[in-house]
């Protein structure tokens, strides 16, 4: 389904330039659970954010179901987020002047889904939907962004360090609700991040070290965050 | 010598951001200083009068100058105020973190506030352009004013106390004022500052709940225009002065001078674009998240653009409306009853080709300016914002 080829990109100029991905070459098959991990600076994030077209790498091609978005322009990558990816970050990034239900309409109406209230319920915060992010946690917020990233009904959830700003149980917590919803919709998941426990649950870990893949490891089975015991 | 912490708060290079107020304050201080010096100079011909027609000119002229100064200096010393507050409130909220820090380090509220003090050296770079500009412009009016030799001959003086008035106890109150208005949005518990999202308040929340049911955009359109007061009055202001200035300079041309049209066109269009580039800068530079979030998630440039700005467009042309009428009654006023006593006076009436021509000229200066905020909005970058590089 998404066929990375030769994907590079670079930052900076002169001195201070650094290659960030250097040739990466990687596909990922309709619901697959993918997992991107490395350590700080090793390119994962910039190789999500340029598979998920929020920015153009500067060599290579990224094929959804045979089309090239490198190809695109950026109103057309735009209708390309809108239909086919959605998002999780560290920092959740919710409108703050917005209540969750609103928060979670923004995606909602991206995709016409009338339905949202259900994704509220999903992960739990149908008590709270009138609230605002500052009255709510950080594991709440974060399931409000997760509520909003499937409330657009994406084929595709990229995940940015989804756990990175929560604590330990907090963040076990969230992830097991990903997994839920993961399992529910059926949909294909992408996830960077530093911890190698939460690596285990995937079906496939790609371990990135200075802008290249060093290994590609498959599981057997996608495991819930208490089954691997994190 | 300042400390570390104290140089963490407000400093000269802050100051210098509040162009919009010096620019306010030198429109004001310009007309005030021009007619007041002009009103003080005229007293001083006040024996040499013999004809009853002089009395008359020098009676109008003597109204005339009072009433300019009152609604210039009025209007804007008003404007100056609310502008350096929403300043003082933006920067406090734009520089939570930092403020939140030094409170919970032990710095005191007043000593925080207090280096709130520069901001009013804007009124003084202001003031100070504009007391100069007036005495340089001074002559030409003394020369149009009495183009018709209907006073005695009048000579430009000095006045010392203009500059205590027009520069130094504005800057002392405006000085004076950002330090209580900052102590007051200060008092606050630190870690109130120190958390990044603002929450609106209950009356904010009131105000802004839609139903359930509206589209998102729908909703932050809403958010957007009723959160923010201050900014729909900034956007109304500024299409009020575009449409009352432009038009009222029409029919001073002919009503007065050439000089008073041309400079209350100037007048006029200065206070117009800086507010409406203040108005717009905040919207956008507020919205840098949520643009790059509604990005991210696939809603277009368009719908973007027509969310945060298209939703002041209404607003914008409600104040020219509103100029409009204001500018006509004002005039009414000035001709029935100010200068009803003079003889050859112009007839006034309103002039709907020059309301159109205001019209037009506004609606495309208002348009090429949203036109460069959407594009300045199409460049911000997503990954940026993302990376927390704002």
């Amino acid at each position: 389904m998404i066929e990375l080829q030769n994907i590079t990109k670079t930052y900076g100029s002169g001195e201070s330039r650094t290659q960030v991905l250097r040739g990466i070459n990687l596909n990922i098959e309709e619901h697959d659970f993918v997992v991107i991990l490395g350590a700080s600076g090793s390119g994962k994030s910039t190789l999500l954010h340029v598979m998920s077209g929020l920015e153009k790498p500067d060599g290579g091609s990224i094929c959804y179901d045979g089309r090239d978005i490198t190809q695109l322009s950026d109103d057309q990558l735009t209708t390309f987020r809108k239909e086919n990816v959605g998002f999780i970050f560290q920092q959740y990034y919710l409108l703050p002047n917005m209540t969750v239900e609103k928060n979670v309409k923004m995606g909602a109406d991206l995709a016409d889904n009338a339905a949202y209230a259900e994704m509220i319920e999903a992960v739990g915060l149908k008590e709270k939907r009138n609230k605002y992010p500052n009255q709510l946690s950080g594991g709440e917020q974060q399931r409000v962004s997760i509520a909003r990233a499937l409330a657009k009904k994406p084929n595709v959830l990229f995940l940015d360090e989804p756990t990175g700003a929560l604590d330990e149980q907090t963040g076990r917590s969230a992830l097991d609700y990903i997994c839920r919803l993961y399992e529910a919709y059926g949909f294909t998941i992408v996830m960077v991040t530093h911890n190698q426990n939460i690596a285990e649950m995937a079906h496939r870990v790609v371990v990135m070290n200075s802008g290249q893949i060093a290994e590609i490891r498959t599981n057997e089975a996608v495991k819930s965050a208490y089954e691997i015991g994190w | 010598m300042r400390s570390d912490g104290e140089r963490m708060i407000v400093g000269m290079k802050d100051a210098v951001k509040l162009v919009g107020i010096s620019v306010i304050v030198y429109c004001a201080v310009l007309v005030c200083t021009l007619f007041l010096n002009y009103r003080m100079d005229l007293l001083t011909i006040a024996d040499l009068l013999e004809t009853e027609q002089e009395m008359i000119v020098y009676k109008a002229q003597k109204a005339t100058s009072v009433i300019i100064c009152l609604i210039t200096g009025g209007c804007l010393l008003l404007t100056s105020v609310v502008t350096l507050c929403f300043y003082i409130k933006h920067y406090i909220d734009t520089h939570k973190k930092e403020l939140g820090i030094l409170k919970a380090l032990g710095y005191g509220n007043w000593r925080i506030a207090g280096s709130f003090w520069v901001f009013g050296s804007s009124v003084l770079t202001g003031a100070g352009l504009g007391i100069v500009t007036a005495y340089v412009m001074m002559p030409a009016l003394y020369r149009v004013q009495n183009k018709d030799a209907l006073l005695p001959d009048l000579v430009v003086r000095y006045h010392p106390m203009l500059v205590l008035w027009m520069a130094l106890l504005p800057t002392a109150f405006f000085s004076v004022l950002a330090i209580v208005y900052a102590r007051i949005r200060l008092k606050v518990p630190p870690l109130r500052l120190l958390k990044e999202d603002s929450m609106p308040d209950g009356k904010a929340r009131r105000a802004v709940a839609g139903k359930e049911q509206d589209h998102f955009l729908r909703e932050l359109k809403r958010t957007t225009l009723w959160e923010k007061k201050i900014l729909l009055f900034f956007m109304v202001f500024s299409s009020f002065c575009f449409s009352a200035m432009t038009q009222m300079s029409f029919s001073m041309r002919e009503l007065a001078s050439e000089m008073m049209g041309a400079m209350m066109m100037v007048i006029g269009l200065v206070l117009a674009v800086t507010t409406l580039f203040l108005a717009v800068t905040t919207v956008v530079r507020g919205n840098v998240k949520t643009i790059a979030m509604m990005r991210a998630f696939g809603y277009s440039q368009r719908e973007c653009c027509q969310a945060l700005l298209g939703v002041y467009r209404p607003a914008a042309y409600i104040g020219f409306a509103l100029g409009t009428v204001y500018q006509y009654g004002l005039l009414r006023i000035m001709v029935d009853i100010v200068f009803r006593d003079m003889d050859g006076m112009p007839a006034y009436q309103f002039s709907v080709p020059r309301m159109l021509l205001s019209l037009v000229c506004f609606a495309v200066l208002y348009e090429i300016l949203m036109y460069g905020y959407s594009e300045k909005m199409r460049r911000i970058s997503i990954k940026e914002i993302m990376m927390g590089a704002e």
